[in-house]
């Protein structure tokens, strides 16, 4: 903190370091210490002589949760598992349709059956399962208690390779990039609008954004669903949600400095529509992942509809200044499009609810904080973010992606 | 949905025989569907080791095997021992007699049992925290001679109450095993002694009967009683032996005496059958009212093979092999169904057909010439089986409930 602007966030700048003494006369390092010493002997007594006694009853109950199953090929089933519970847990039998079936545990690479508290592993089950039957999977463990994860429709999980990677990079390239290219060339458009149009075409972005947001949210709360319990999946979605809104505003804060940039904005709602796209290509991965990709012509049809508003969203706040060097449409275009590839690689290769649902989460924090950014643009520009127009383009960019939102999952 | 593809359904069908081939893995597919059945080739084919996995790993299957992985740890429950061990006053399981006396003219057969809370392996890995008739479940089988005294010395160790209800006829509702009568519930640390008439010949049942009833027999207090017909009873009152209500001819009531001494196990005759006891039982381990486990004498699978290459060579496991038997003698399966939350279980041979008397309690069958039975909870019965005439080698047998089979009721007589 010393070497801050103490200015930036509007408090006082007054060293009280020689005004109010420190008690005893001790240095001011002691007397930050002296609570972490206490706070550490605290600890180190209450392990060394718990005072539970009276108070402990029963034991925890095990805790482990399936987050996916992958289906290598027709004749194996692989389910990843983690231990949340506090104590091991034994995966003594394990169950398919009802049945029991060989099986082997690995976590790491080596042959387990025991699993420490956190720790992972993937249960290889030799199991010949039908194309499109669900499978009814349970894990026995050694006190008999039962986890069970329901396979539904499996298809098989096609291994990551160069062909896949590849196929990632164009689905990416068809759904991120291209779209966003597209809808910047409304940019010369947009730079003949009156100021008045202008803010409306900004709200309609923000519109955009907002729905994005709210549609990346709800997602980010059905896949936390599946996040293993000890990692709190509901409270790493707020997490990240909060998370991302602090750190796009303080970068935002920072370059900000001496008055809005309107290249800034841009490049903030780049980074916005980026996040959101690293998600959406994080579900296109996934869904390779878990054999659930059927990206047929009109689905990618559809995104491309979908994803061709955001376009306009990260040139609309440069429209209204003097047109920006070239170099920084096409860094924005990259910062905005291309993480669908990069989410799709991530998706495709390190499958987890924990990494979809975070990611989901920053995209929605980004996209608020850019919503926030944009409202202050139209302020600063003189314009009233609650104008009738404005209002109304705010509404057509949700109902626009509403409707282009049919298209995706029709 | 779509346009039929004939393609498309020809695989479908294909598919799905593969599928219930899968399923019921041996209702006589294949010698190697069979064998292939209950091993670990398919581990071994994917390169996992399990223990006692053949090697070669040449099994081109496909479909993956199931069974209950490894072996039981726990060796103080041996289910081969238990099948032909029967507590007579004279002999069986040590702690379980305090011997036979004569009394009033009456042959006295008098038995301790003591109910004990323990942890029982039901699968390989998976324990059970049961409660049992000396620690063990099932509990001690109890033989006896018709028209005996079984005098059974309760005493409760458990930290449940509990009682011995029998299935047998008794005349003394004090002696009935029942909350409401005689004693009522023995808590922790009481001690009763029940007399129990041996009445009439045939399987039957003893089991807890404290309430909640499904918790106190599923947890496992529940055993069977052996009353061996008395020859001499049988020659004066054929009738009472056979069922139906046709004349009994003076050769018919011969032959009669003759089945009651195969039956009887103080007569030599009874030395040509190879007696089996097989308990049907089933253990909820998650409290959903339905079971993980299945089983004849508690344990999955332990009357299966130990490995196999799916391709006929098996071997025994240390803890999981099938039950020997002789060829040339005969063998007796008295069978219970003690399986609580399902209401009937069954029992199915292959290759072969057997006579079965419903609750042993006559001396002819009451299904002649069968290779599945049914039995509902808490009933019995006794199935005379004869494999003289088969090649020697494995021949599976198991409850015909494909569901029960698959989570453990799958088991195999090797023919020697």
């Amino acid at each position: 903190m010393a070497g801050d602007d103490l200015s930036a966030d509007g408090g006082t700048a007054a060293d009280r370091a020689d005004s109010v003494g420190v008690p005893l006369g001790l240095p001011r390092w002691v007397a930050a210490a002296v609570p972490l010493v206490l706070l550490a002997l605290v600890v180190a007594w209450f392990l060394v002589a718990p005072p539970l006694g009276g108070v402990q009853s029963g034991e925890p109950l095990p805790d482990v949760s399936v987050s996916h199953a992958t289906l290598p090929d027709d004749g194996s089933v692989v389910l990843h598992v983690v231990n949340n519970g506090p104590d091991s847990v034994t995966v003594s039998q394990v169950l398919v349709d009802e049945a029991y079936w060989q099986h082997a545990v690995t976590s790491g690479g080596e042959e387990v059956r025991t699993l420490s508290p956190g720790q992972s592993a993937e249960i290889r089950i030799p199991y010949h399962w039908q194309p499109g039957w669900d499978l009814e999977v349970a894990i026995v463990l050694a006190d008999g208690t039962t986890v069970h994860h329901d396979v539904v429709a499996p298809q098989p999980t096609p291994g990551m390779t160069a062909g896949t990677l590849g196929t990632l990079a164009v689905v990416g390239l068809f759904v991120g990039v291209i779209p966003v290219a597209l809808g910047m060339l409304w940019f010369p458009f947009m730079r003949s609008m009156s100021d008045r149009r202008l803010h409306a075409v900004l709200a309609f972005s923000a519109g955009v954004l907002a729905f994005l947001g709210f549609d990346a949210g709800f997602e980010a709360f059905e896949v936390a669903e599946s996040v293993p319990g000890a990692y709190e999946g509901q409270l790493l979605v707020v997490l990240g949600v909060l998370g991302a809104m602090l750190v796009v505003q303080s970068v935002t804060a920072r370059t900000d400095e001496g008055g809005r940039s309107a290249l800034a904005v841009a490049y903030a709602v780049a980074v916005g529509i980026g996040l959101h796209n690293l998600a959406e290509g994080l579900a296109i991965g996934s869904a390779f992942a878990l054999g659930r990709a059927s990206l047929g012509a009109f689905l990618v049809v559809g995104f491309m509809i979908h994803n061709v508003t955001e376009g306009p969203a990260v040139v609309a706040p440069v429209a209204g200044d003097d047109r920006p060097p070239l170099r920084h449409f096409v860094a924005i275009g990259a910062i905005a499009g291309a993480p669908v590839i990069l989410g799709g690689w991530i998706g495709g290769f390190a499958y987890s609810p924990t990494l979809g649902a975070f990611f989901l989460a920053v995209g929605v924090g980004a996209i608020a904080q850019v919503v926030w950014e944009i409202a202050g643009m139209v302020r600063d520009r003189g314009g009233r973010v609650g104008s009738p127009t404005n209002a109304l383009a705010f509404l057509g960019g949700l109902v626009v992606m509403y409707a282009t939102d049919l298209l995706v999952m029709l | 949905m779509t346009d039929v593809d004939y393609g498309d359904a020809a695989r479908l069908t294909s598919a799905l025989e593969d599928r219930l081939t899968a399923a019921i893995a041996g209702d006589g597919v294949s010698r190697r569907t069979v064998l292939g059945g209950l091993g670990v080739a398919g581990s071994a084919a994917l390169g996992l080791s399990g223990p006692g996995a053949a090697g070669g790993g040449h099994d081109e299957d496909g479909h993956g095997n199931f069974g209950a992985k490894g072996e039981y740890d726990d060796r103080s429950f041996d289910p081969h021992e238990y099948l032909r061990t029967f507590n007579t006053g004279h002999e069986g399981r040590d702690g379980v007699n305090e011997g036979v006396y004569e009394e009033n003219g009456r042959t006295v057969r008098h038995f301790t049992l003591t109910a004990v809370d323990t942890t029982i392996e039901i699968a390989p890995g998976v324990e059970f925290e049961a409660w049992s008739f000396d620690g063990q479940v099932p509990g001690p089988t109890l033989r006896v001679v018709e028209g005996d005294l079984i005098r059974v010395t309760f005493r409760n160790r458990s930290r449940h109450a509990h009682t011995i209800h029998p299935h047998v006829k008794n005349v003394d509702p004090g002696m009935d095993g029942t909350p409401q009568t005689g004693p009522g519930v023995l808590d922790t640390d009481e001690a009763f002694t029940y007399e129990w008439e041996a009445q009439p010949a045939g399987v039957h049942f003893y089991h807890c009967h404290s309430l909640p009833l499904k918790e106190h027999l599923h947890r496992g207090l529940y055993g069977a009683i052996v009353v061996d017909p008395d020859p001499d009873r049988v020659r004066e009152n054929p009738r009472e032996y056979v069922s139906g209500h046709h004349p009994v001819s003076d050769e018919y009531a011969a032959e009669l005496v003759d089945r009651a001494k195969t039956r009887n196990h103080e007569y030599p005759e009874n030395d040509r059958y190879d007696e089996l006891v097989m308990v049907m039982n089933g253990f909820d381990t998650n409290f959903d009212g339905e079971n993980e486990v299945y089983a004849a004498n508690t344990r999955a699978f332990a009357y299966g093979v130990g490995s196999t290459d799916g391709n006929g060579e098996w071997e025994e496991g240390e803890t999981k092999r099938p039950i020997q038997i002789d060829g040339e003698g005969r063998q007796r399966v008295y069978l219970i169904n003690a399986t609580e939350f399902d209401p009937i279980n069954s029992f199915h041979t292959h290759s072969q057909f057997f006579d079965y008397y419903d609750h042993g309690t006559t001396l002819e069958p009451t299904h002649g010439t069968v290779d599945t039975v049914m039995q509902c909870q808490a009933q019995r019965g006794v199935i005379d089986l004869d494999y003289g005439d088969h090649e020697p080698g494995l021949y599976m047998f198991h409850a015909h409930q494909s569901e029960f089979a698959e989570l453990g009721w799958m088991s195999f007589f090797e023919v020697v």
